[in-house]
């Protein structure tokens, strides 16, 4: 932008080990002064070791850090601070208790001539403080009284106040708005321009293309690369993130085939679709595509009971079955993860815990009550093995990301441990990382012997996870296609009733 | 200073220390609702206590507290339909039902039938009611509302019709004793049959599949169905107990009164759903809980009786428990819009 930019940190080939797990390996990284570098990997890859080696809460076992060109070796926390190290997490650990303008001055609070707190001080400054960055925030309030969001910024404005020359930012937006994501990349801008140094981590890739000048990609304890942005585009960082090429993001271990799980014979509901057959084995991913309206939505309504059909059998493990509501589906191993998720998978307004053990609390029942302690430790295991970010499972649903949300349901259906997983659409408004995850769950669920169905519109994903594809176009069915055969072209001429020969013309 | 905070934050594992975190918080916004009512009850008690004599009575207060376990065991029933995302508008005119039946059949001036098997029978009344609401709005598909409106007046309908809207008395004495009963001296009966049914709600919202189906209802018909809940038989479920704590509270009432009135019970729906939604009910579901409706119940009785005691016009009570649901439901909207 501005000439060349002044280094800033500089680490050299860093390494860390934990017991068991080599976190960093030789890993180099340069921040430059008024910019913001962008640090992604999926969950494991050493992003947080990093920041933890660069913040002085672990030492490094080998590798140079150096800042401004001097060579620093920081063996607490506080060093890092003196020579202008921050971070700001997203679960901010200013003292909730105390006021924004208090928590300012912790620790250093003014004093007038009789020796009692300048409380008008306090204020008076902190208002400036909070002014000078462009937000209104009454420095009287308690923390705890904040929304998550402006918490982050008095983080940010505390961070200012006490001249740090790189700030880190892990995960910011996870609780925020909007609108509050747009406010903290004003002033994630505002700390660039006046040529701090920003580390900004976020599972969310867009955001990374919205606010860094440059992007380092972590993966399994080594640095990967490191690209200007713009100048990379999602897939390549998506592709240097999982360790291959982006088609391959969707290639999962495949298991052998079993018996059959569930059959469906000449399945009719006029005038969604009409005289489907097809079988599903064990340790199977059958993918369901279509355009929309082709009916894809219907058909897994029905085989999970929710509706009726005209016509046609459901055949669960050798069994023909008539399911008129969804509990019966259920007691026979199927779940379904819904199209929509707000309005049909999650109950909103309850917590992480109860949607996770919806269906499955009989389970963890004595008598008709709740062992309570089986319910906490299966929800803290589905919560850990699911990588669900959540502050609590005492939290909301409603307050955590599109990904998080897609997890709880899943989880619901690995709670109840059932046979045949039925997803629709389950990755959209997910970001990039969940959707990864997501493709492992169902490798995960396969390599069980397990079976999935899995509807989508978006054609890089069936064909990359479905052993076969149904295509389906207004109600009909129109052919299944194995993996090994399946291209776009053929796919979708498929789901628009076109031959490929006619429309070569 | 800050700084130390961080580390603490960077070293512990980093879900850890969000859960401290949240945790902390949290249930700071989950307690405010009953703690909040519970330091106002306290508070106008040790007011009542200095401002007249009559108040810290043994005798008033045995009054007021055995007045709130009649209202107070019909709030719960109303809170379990309101958590389900419901609403039960029948519920004072069913145990005026039941009290009139129960008093038909045994008063000494009427059918002179034994006690148990009247009561027998008035439960099985209760709960068929509660059979025909579940049908009603599960089968039917009626709107909650429009269902018990219709109960409400048809009960009622009836309860004046049976006794041809005269009051009917000279109940059998061991009947009319046992609100006089209480326990060491100074617990009442009807106090204690409230709070077993407190406790007992409590444990099932809180304990069973039943009772976290109901919150699972109230949040989202659909999900709750898409989840494999079983819809039939959880809301019937919840009418029928909602019936059944109705026809115990017509009981105690008739057993206090000694008598049983035509109007008997009118109103208390309107008291049942302000004490709910006072104690943190939320009407559009998946929201309350049975100690917030208690609280709620001893606020409203208790703010009647304080009003006599004060020789307040009893209108204008009327007017202060109004204006007190309204302040409780904003309060509890702004609550909920900042966190």
């Amino acid at each position: 932008m501005n000439g060349p930019r002044k280094e800033f940190v500089r680490v050299v080939q860093v390494s860390k080990r934990f017991p068991g797990v080599q976190a960093l390996d030789n890993v180099d990284i340069v921040v430059h002064k008024g910019e913001v570098h962008g640090l992604v990997g999926e969950n494991g890859s050493g992003k947080s070791t990093l920041i933890k080696i660069l913040m002085g809460v672990h030492q490094k076992d080998s590798g140079k850090i150096y800042i401004n060109g001097k060579e620093v070796n920081f063996k607490s926390p506080l060093e890092a601070q003196k020579k202008g190290l921050s971070a700001v997490y997203q679960e901010v650990m200013i003292a909730p208790e105390l006021s924004v303008g208090e928590n300012f001055f912790l620790g250093k609070l003014p004093l007038n001539r009789l020796g009692f707190v300048d409380w008008d001080k306090v204020y008076k400054e902190s208002q400036k403080t909070i002014r000078d960055l462009g937000l209104e925030i009454d420095p009287r309030r308690k923390i705890f009284n904040l929304s998550f969001g402006d918490r982050t910024m008095i983080m940010i404005a505390k961070v200012v106040r006490e001249k740090a020359n790189l700030v880190i930012f892990d995960e910011p937006t996870s609780y925020l708005t909007i609108e509050e994501t747009d406010t903290l990349f004003n002033l994630i801008r505002l700390l660039r321009d006046k040529g701090l140094g920003v580390i900004y981590i976020s599972h969310r890739l867009e955001e990374i293309f919205k606010i860094c000048d440059t992007v380092s990609v972590l993966r399994d304890g080594q640095m990967v690369g490191t690209n200007p942005l713009p100048g990379v585009d999602e897939n390549r960082i998506v592709s240097m993130m999982v360790g291959r090429p982006i088609d391959e993001m969707y290639n999962i271990r495949r298991a052998e085939p079993g018996e059959v799980l569930l059959e469906v014979k000449n399945l009719t509901r006029d005038p969604d679709f009409r005289n489907l057959s097809f079988y599903l084995r064990r340790g199977e991913v059958l993918g369901f595509y279509g355009l929309i309206g082709s009916g894809r939505t219907e058909i897994m309504r029905i085989i999970f009971g929710v509706e009726k059909p005209d016509s046609g059998e459901v055949i669960i493990k050798g069994k023909p079955m008539k399911f008129a509501h969804p509990y019966q589906a259920m007691a026979q191993g199927i779940g379904l993860v819904p199209e929509d998720r707000r309005f049909q998978g999650l109950a909103m307004s309850l917590t992480v815990r109860h949607n996770i053990n919806i269906s499955s609390y009989g389970e963890i029942t004595n008598l008709g009550f709740i062992r309570r302690k089986d319910e906490l430790s299966r929800t803290e295991k589905l919560v850990d093995a699911l990588n669900i970010y959540t502050p609590s499972i005492e939290q909301l649903v409603n307050n955590l990301s599109g990904g998080n949300q897609q997890k709880v349901v899943i989880a619901k259906w690995f709670a109840k441990n059932v046979d045949v997983l039925i997803m629709d659409e389950p990755t959209t408004g997910v970001d990039v990382g969940a959707k990864v995850e997501i493709y492992r769950f169902i490798e995960g669920l396969i390599q069980q012997g397990k079976a999935v169905i899995i509807v989508s519109s978006y054609l890089p994903e069936v064909m990359g996870l479905a052993d076969r594809i149904l295509v389906m176009a207004e109600g009909d069915f129109m052919g299944e296609v194995r993996r090994e055969d399946a291209d776009e072209e053929l796919l979708l001429s498929m789901a628009c009733k076109v031959t490929l020969n006619s429309a070569a013309h | 200073m800050s700084l130390n905070k961080i580390t603490k934050q960077i070293s512990g594992t980093e879900k850890e220390a969000e859960n401290n975190g949240r945790i902390s918080i949290f249930s700071r916004f989950k307690l405010t609702t009953e703690l909040t009512l519970l330091v106002i009850i306290v508070f106008i008690f040790i007011v009542m206590t200095v401002a007249t004599p009559n108040f810290m009575t043994t005798y008033n207060i045995g009054n007021l507290f055995k007045q709130a376990s009649v209202i107070g065991i019909i709030s719960i029933a109303a809170t379990l339909v309101i958590i389900s995302g419901g609403i039960d508008l029948s519920v004072g005119s069913l145990a005026g039902l039941v009290a009139m039946l129960v008093s038909v059949m045994i008063s000494g001036n009427y059918m002179a039938k034994p006690i148990l098997p009247a009561i027998l029978i008035t439960t099985v009344v209760g709960i068929v009611i509660g059979i025909y609401h579940g049908f009603i709005i599960h089968e039917i598909k009626l709107p909650p509302f429009i269902a018990t409106l219709g109960s409400m007046i048809i009960l009622r309908g009836i309860v004046k019709w049976i006794s041809q809207a005269k009051t009917i008395a000279n109940l059998p004495k061991s009947f009319t004793t046992f609100a006089k009963l209480s326990l060491f001296n100074s617990i009442p009966s009807l106090v204690l049959v409230w709070l077993a049914a407190i406790l007992i709600i409590h444990i099932v919202l809180t304990r069973t599949t039943f009772g976290r189906n109901i919150y699972v209802i109230g949040s989202s018909q659909e999900v709750a169905r898409l989840s494999g809940i079983r819809m039939r038989l959880n809301i019937y479920g919840i009418y029928i107990l909602a019936a059944f704590l109705c026809t115990i509270a017509g009981i105690l009432m008739t057993s206090r009164l000694s008598s049983a009135i035509p109007t008997g019970g009118s109103g208390y729906e309107l008291t049942a759903i302000a004490s709910a939604v006072i104690g943190g009910a939320s009407l559009s579901g998946a929201q309350g809980s049975v100690i917030g409706t208690m609280m709620g119940t001893i606020l409203m009785v208790m703010i009647v009786n304080a009003g006599v005691h004060l020789s307040i016009n009893p209108f204008i009570m009327e007017i202060v428990q109004g204006a007190l649901l309204t302040v409780a439901v904003v309060i509890d909207m702004l609550r909920q819009r900042r966190s």
